[in-house]
């Protein structure tokens, strides 16, 4: 089945040059075993960052020419409805949760399944074509190791987690083979709405987990009898709700 | 200086007396009476006498009490009321109410809770939280509404004034479909979900179908401002909170004061909504044994108090917890290396800690920092583990490992 990558304008944390996402790679992995070319899309000034996605495993790129700053999901909307509607259409669109280095809400992906009238699922690691033609298989990362099987109809949009199979090793040489296709996007001219009143990150602490009893004393036990304290560990297991033996 | 300054000749003619025949008197003592704060006034006496705690048993009685109690938060006092059943809620805490009753909410706050299996986790509470704080903000009178998948337990003492229950969802966009719908029935001023799983799913669901901006992970939350990070943690914005939000994990605290109704509200029945791309549906649980520490959410650890790792093993396997050891066994190779927990292994994330003859050197709490819940089991009434631990057993770890199992194939677990 066909799949494209969208592959966002990534900013290392630390130095602010343009790279690849990892998650972006991540998917890039779980699309070249679903496709034999997969194919990448990105919509920005250059592809400074993404042409590592090549080394990754992509065979193409298109580049959708943009200027800087501006909001990519005009142009991101456009190319898709005019692959979709041509004569191959892609089946799976994959990306990442989120952006780095630019607003980070994670919102082009529904807003794209949204202006595309495509399902979107979430979180995938794991990614198989279904029995039924025209149908995948996506295993959702949940809390505490769960996952979701669901079976969806193609086309989709699906979005990867952190915790899906590791990229494929970087290779220079299958980089430098990739084929980029340029194109320019049609003038939208919607700059991307930053909030009045940027300003330096300050790091702020994150509240303190400890233990309610952690003071007191009051659950302190010296000597019991194995059997009791097996007892008391049971009971307070399942009065915090960690565990609930012998109720499934 | 924003100090205002002193006026002497001002402050002179408020206490000059004028009395009718008699020449002008000044008054120094005179004070005015300071505007009444409305807080309720704190009753000393009876505050002494809800601390009684009973009378000494030997030798010449004399009445004991129990000062501790007087800032007890609610765990605490709920479990002091449980052992003390002849005291009123409002004898803990004088002055104030038993239960927080909004009548007629000026506003709506919505808090969206996962409350997985019925219970709160800590991040459903910190969701709950935010809201009562949003809810509280300016003039007051908003109403926190928890919007839960099924009935839960302890909404109250979360600080949920009214609960909408959206049952029978399988996938993330029916629950945004249905969540949607109760936004734009009830026009609620502020929706809180949590930044994690399904919820940072609907989150973005409800946005795009909204077509609202959403406020992604919020770091720091006051009635005033909502602040996230942008641009990989080098930048950040503040707004006044807005309408949709995602709050981070241990972003908020939860709720501790007097407890609120959690009212249940009446739902228009919801149509069966169906989402037409999905064909099918199956969750598979989680196997804790093959988890990372890292991802896990309760692990059993062994330290050196512990020569039977088949046991140990069999143990974990039955309480369905993730093994873990300490530095010691895994040096000695009795477990693989990326079971070790601690500093120069994993930093758990884990809620429940259970220690099984593991003293607690510091390496090893520090890997243990973010477990809210953690049990111990040591021979050493002295050890740094049974000092950290919220349920403490001086017992020999070796004897107590079957006495678990016996107890949990008893249950038929």
């Amino acid at each position: 089945m066909k799949t494209i990558v969208l592959l966002s304008d990534a900013r290392n944390p630390v130095s602010g040059r343009a790279q690849l996402s990892r998650l972006e790679a991540q998917a890039i992995g779980l699309a070249a075993d679903l496709d034999e070319t997969p194919q990448g899309l990105h919509v920005g000034p250059g592809e400074e960052g993404v042409a590592a996605g090549l080394g990754h495993g992509l065979r193409g790129l298109d580049v959708v020419e943009a200027p800087e700053g501006e909001d990519p999901l005009p142009a991101l909307a456009a190319f898709l409805k005019d692959a979709l509607s041509g004569d191959a259409p892609p089946a799976l669109v994959l990306c990442g949760r989120r952006g780095e280095g630019g607003l980070e809400t994670g919102l082009v992906p529904y807003l794209l399944a949204e202006a595309l009238g495509l399902p979107i699922l979430a979180d995938a690691v794991a990614m198989r074509p279904g029995e039924a033609p025209g149908t995948l298989v996506v295993d959702q990362a949940m809390a505490k190791g769960a996952r979701r099987r669901i079976t969806a109809r193609l086309p989709a949009i699906v979005t990867v987690h952190p915790l899906s199979s590791p990229p494929q090793p970087f290779a220079f040489g299958r980089m430098r083979r990739g084929d980029i296709r340029r194109h320019a996007a049609a003038v939208c001219e919607v700059p991307v709405d930053v909030g009045a009143g940027e300003r330096p990150h300050r790091a702020r602490p994150k509240l303190m987990r400890t233990a309610g009893t952690a003071s007191g004393g009051a659950n302190l036990h010296v000597g019991p009898e194995p059997e009791e304290a097996a007892r008391l560990i049971l009971a307070y297991l399942e009065e915090n709700g960690i565990r609930g033996y012998g109720r499934g | 200086m924003s100090r205002l300054r002193k006026d002497p000749r001002a402050e002179r003619a408020t206490k000059t007396v004028a009395e009718a025949g008699r020449r002008p008197r000044l008054d120094l003592g005179r004070r005015e009476a300071s505007p009444a704060s409305g807080r309720p006034r704190r009753d000393p006496w009876r505050e002494w006498a809800a601390s009684l705690a009973g009378e000494t048993v030997t030798g010449p009685e004399r009445k004991r009490y129990d000062r501790s109690q007087r800032q007890m938060n609610r765990a605490d006092a709920a479990r002091f009321a449980k052992e003390r059943q002849s005291l009123d809620a409002t004898d803990i805490s004088p002055g104030q109410p038993a239960l927080r009753v909004v009548e007629a909410p000026a506003f709506a706050v919505f808090a969206v809770v996962e409350a997985a299996g019925g219970r709160l986790s800590r991040f459903d509470r910190q969701v709950l939280g935010a809201a009562r704080l949003l809810a509280d903000a300016g003039d007051g009178g908003g109403a926190v509404v928890a919007i839960v998948p099924e009935s839960v337990e302890a909404l109250g003492e979360a600080g949920a004034d009214r609960v909408l229950a959206l049952p029978g969802a399988a996938t993330p966009a029916i629950r945004a479909s249905m969540l949607r719908s109760a936004v734009e029935e009830h026009g609620p001023r502020h929706v809180i979900l949590a930044e994690e799983g399904d919820s940072a799913d609907i989150a973005r669901r409800l946005a795009a179908c909204l077509g609202e901006p959403l406020f992604a992970d919020v770091e720091h939350l006051t009635a005033r401002q909502a602040v996230r990070a942008i641009r990989g943690g080098r930048a950040e914005i503040g707004l006044a909170p807005p309408r949709l939000m995602t709050i981070g994990e241990d972003r908020a605290k939860p709720h501790e004061a007097v407890p609120c109704e959690a009212r249940p509200l009446e739902d228009a029945a919801a149509a069966r909504l169906d989402d037409p791309a999905i064909l099918s549906v199956e969750i598979i649980p989680g196997d804790p044994a093959k988890l990372a520490l890292s991802e896990t959410d309760f692990v059993v650890s062994a330290g050196n108090g512990v020569n039977d790792f088949a046991a140990f093993r069999d143990l974990a396997a039955v309480m369905k917890a993730t093994p873990g050891a300490s530095r010691v066994v895994c040096d000695a190779g009795l477990m693989p290396r990326q079971a070790q927990v601690g500093a120069s292994g994993t930093v758990l994330a884990a809620d429940c800690y259970l220690a099984l003859g593991i003293s607690g050197a510091p390496q090893h709490l520090q890997g243990i920092a973010g477990c809210e819940h953690v049990i111990a089991v040591n021979t050493d009434l002295h050890a740094a583990m049974i000092e950290r631990a919220g349920l403490a057993i001086v017992q020999d770890a070796q004897l107590v490992m079957p006495a678990l199992l016996k107890l949990l194939q008893e249950r038929g677990a």
